[in-house]
């Protein structure tokens, strides 16, 4: 399954908006009353990282919708944290703007960890790192490092070897992308052909090798043990993750678990860690480590489960590739394993990974039919929330408010 | 189930042997063929290998401490296992490489371990180290670089899954069914990813960054050296215009660098000097080489060599043999040992033969060899460093 940061990355049409917090007071919590949203947030705080051991998630979401049955839809998201922007008294503005202070360069940098004597091979290693996009995952790790560092003791230097997380992390990425777009078959990446369909099969899995190997170089230089363990977690995940995709679970609590966990070791698990990483070389606390590790987590889950309702949701033209992809893959995503619970016939295409002739169609219909679309985007919004509490834990920074923006622009984002 | 338990149940699931191999990915396989099966080519007596090899691992403590890859034991590769299945029929290099690691464990999985355990012990522990850290010796052998010669061998045996990868638009309809061959790809690069993945985990358990920058620039080696045996030319014939010098660099990295450098790591890991560092990666350097060499010899040296055997077109003695004869003669003897598009290599070896390509590769074999037992001299002597110098005595050996 190839992660679909990228869509990011094209004709972004996020602005920062001119809005202020609305009428009323500041402190208002919106149409819910404040009862009603006082309801939400206590139960939103007793559920800490969403732990999948805690209740099964089907009957979690079950229970979250029948209570609150008005808060579906994203406008009212924004009413429940009505203090995030005017919280630290800064100037509201473009979180990715500020991110990229610290990024300038950054695919220069990258490419000149690309050391190598074979100019094709060079060639295929640097392709994907065109500096074209707004690199949602390194903004995320140079705004934590900024945050952490403010939160320690007011820092407001980045240290080289934070800077060089996101570097890794970027390089990290794009070498999984590398190698999942030959596990794919993709033909396309970011509207252009991919690796493996300009230079074959065989030297697009060494490009992916070749990728990995010079962003473990630049890990090991680093010299930080602690930070070379936590990144190398990260490369662990992905793996694994891919490997949970092979399989299929037949249990409907199961599967759903089981949609999560890949998720996470996918795609979130390379923005937690990172973070993570970041915070550990900026501030000795650990509790500042798991609010970074938290942070993350919850971004990077919220960001995939959008991703797989934009799957549904953006026209072809808006997407850059057919819609469907991760049916045609025979991957069922959480808004198919919502919409599975309204029409339980698509438990036998889920079970075949929608092999038959219009199996993809007909789980395309179904999903558009069901309420699954909003299920997912509710359950992604109650992952951002998380993630607000967590980094609202930090001393207050344009950063850190910058990563609550952020939070929020993965929910709204429409590519 | 043990790793060796493991070994023998992949048979299993591989089934029988398909059609003959194609010539478009055959250089893939003459190199892991190569690099798999060092005992029936090291020697002209596998007995006198076998021997060398079954003393050293006396010397370090195998099998018990050595066979423990637990990676391999997991759920994922055993899900592999089972997915590999799905390919016999077909002509994808994975089914090769997966009958080569079952057939050739042994030789697979002892040499490039094996030596890093042996020069480990050989340079034993650093004065530095003495009062500490002796604790978790055993054999005179740290744990740490036991850890690390496993994570050796997963990256050399990553790089072997990773070297088998077929392009989709190269295939022939008797290859075996398109989507089989897709199948093929994906389980390649994910077990290979899989033992990449481990082998980074090892490295971080091992809390030494210059031993993790030595290893992942290894591994940046390799990928290079891959990349060059399957770089095709963009001539249209079937071997590289290169002169040995150019052989040399790129065999280092594909055959040499995982080795010497894991050797130079092992000794940082025992808080060795630089100079020490360096003897280590030279032996390790040379050995390799040397071996290399030996393997590439191995077709026009056997007295009862099977017509119908191919070679490596990119091998040190046709390289030398280009090079001594001219890039155009050569090319003109390729073509006249072509028959209707086929290539006769019985023939072409006749003409190798006939030149000084094998004589001098022997002689680059020795001296590769020879500058191996060089470095050996800073160790000082033990049964550990005999058996490295039996090993290189081995590989140099065509009587």
């Amino acid at each position: 399954m190839a992660s679909r940061w990228w869509r990011w990355r094209r004709g972004c049409s996020w602005k920062p908006a001119a809005r202020s917090p609305g009428p009323g007071s500041p402190g208002r919590a919106g149409p819910l009353g404040p009862s009603a949203a006082a309801e939400v947030r206590a139960q939103v705080h007793r559920r800490k990282g969403l732990d999948l051991s805690q209740i099964p998630y089907i009957n979690l979401v079950k229970h979250l919708t029948s209570a609150c049955p008005n808060v579906c839809r994203i406008s009212r998201f924004h009413h429940t944290t009505p203090d995030s922007k005017t919280h630290s008294g800064e100037k509201y503005t473009d979180p990715f703007k500020l991110g990229w202070r610290d990024l300038k360069g950054l695919y220069e940098d990258i490419r000149k960890e690309l050391l190598i004597s074979t100019s094709e091979l060079k060639e295929m290693s640097e392709y994907y790192f065109d500096g074209k996009g707004k690199a949602f995952r390194p903004i995320i790790v140079a705004l934590m490092a900024r945050a952490c560092n403010i939160h320690h003791n007011n820092s407001r230097h980045v240290q080289a070897s934070q800077r060089a997380i996101a570097l890794i992390a970027e390089m990290i990425h794009t070498a999984s992308l590398v190698h999942d777009d030959v596990i794919d078959d993709a033909s396309s990446r970011r509207g252009k052909h991919t690796v493996n369909k300009i230079w074959g099969e065989k030297k697009a899995v060494l490009a992916g090798d070749l990728i990995l190997s010079a962003a473990s170089i630049a890990l090991a230089r680093i010299g930080n043990t602690t930070v070379i363990s936590i990144l190398t977690q990260v490369i662990e995940d992905l793996v694994r993750g891919e490997f949970l995709q092979l399989g299929s679970k037949e249990n409907e609590n199961e599967r759903f678990a089981h949609y999560l966990e890949k998720t996470f070791k996918k795609t979130a698990s390379l923005i937690a860690n990172s973070c993570k990483a970041v915070s550990v070389l900026g501030c000795p606390d650990p509790v500042v480590h798991e609010i970074a590790y938290q942070y993350g987590k919850n971004v990077g889950i919220a960001f995939q489960l959008i991703d797989d309702v934009l799957d549904f949701t953006s026209c072809s033209d808006q997407m850059g590739k057919p819609t469907s992809a991760d049916l045609k893959l025979g991957l069922a995503t959480g808004p198919v394993l919502f919409a599975c619970q309204q029409f339980p016939e698509m438990n036998a295409m889920i079970m075949r990974r929608f092999s038959l002739p219009g199996d993809v169609d007909r789980a395309r219909q179904y999903v558009l039919q069901s309420d699954g679309v909003q299920q997912t985007t509710y359950l992604a919004q109650q992952y951002c929330h998380e993630a607000i509490r967590e980094i609202s834990k930090l001393r207050p920074s344009p950063e850190r408010d910058a990563l609550i923006q952020l939070s929020e622009i993965v929910l709204t984002r429409d590519k | 189930m043990n790793f060796r338990q493991l070994l023998l149940h992949l048979p299993r699931y591989l089934g029988a042997s398909g059609s003959p191999r194609r010539l478009w990915w055959s250089p893939s396989l003459d190199t892991i063929s190569s690099v798999g099966s060092w005992r029936g080519r090291s020697s002209k007596s596998p007995a006198h290998w076998n021997q060398v090899v079954s003393e050293a691992e006396k010397i370090v403590g195998y099998p018990t401490s050595f066979m423990s890859l637990r990676c391999l034991l997991s759920d994922e590769l055993s899900n592999i296992a089972m997915q590999v299945r799905k390919l016999v029929g077909t002509q994808h290099p994975l089914l090769t490489t997966a009958r080569g690691l079952v057939h050739d464990s042994w030789n697979s999985l002892q040499l490039r371990g094996l030596v890093v355990l042996l020069i480990s012990k050989a340079a034993g522990p650093s004065s530095v180290n003495t009062s500490c850290q002796n604790y978790d010796m055993v054999s005179g052998i740290y744990s740490c670089q036991r850890s690390l010669a496993e994570i050796t061998e997963l990256i050399h045996i990553a790089l072997l899954v990773h070297r088998g990868i077929v392009n989709l638009n190269e295939l022939q309809s008797s290859d075996g069914p398109l989507k089989d061959m897709q199948f093929g790809n994906k389980i390649a690069i994910l077990s290979g990813d899989f033992l990449l993945a481990n082998a980074c985990n090892g490295l971080a358990l091992l809390q030494n960054t210059k031993v993790v920058e030595l290893l992942a620039s290894a591994l940046m080696d390799l990928v290079q050296g891959v990349y060059h045996e399957n770089s095709t030319s963009k001539e249209s014939y079937i071997t590289d215009d290169i002169g040995i010098s150019t052989w040399k660099e790129q065999t280092f990295l594909s055959h040499g660098a995982l080795l010497a450098k894991s050797c130079q790591a092992a000794m940082e890991l025992a808080k060795h000097d630089a100079e020490v560092q360096n003897m280590a990666f030279q032996y390790g350097k040379h050995m390799a080489m040397s071996h290399k060499i030996n393997s590439d010899v191995q077709p026009f040296i056997k007295e009862k060599t099977s017509d119908s055997m191919t070679f490596n077109l990119n091998s040190a003695p046709v390289v030398l043999h280009q090079e001594f004869l001219g890039r155009d003669l050569w090319i003109k003897q390729i073509g006249e040992a072509q028959e209707k598009g086929r290539l006769d290599y019985a023939k072409l070896r006749e003409r190798i033969k006939a030149g000084k390509g094998v004589t001098s590769a022997i002689d680059l074999c020795r001296y590769h060899g020879n500058k191996a037992l060089e470095a050996l001299e800073s160790f000082p002597p033990s049964e550990a460093r005999s058996a490295l110098e039996n090993i290189v005595f081995a590989v140099t050996r065509f009587s």
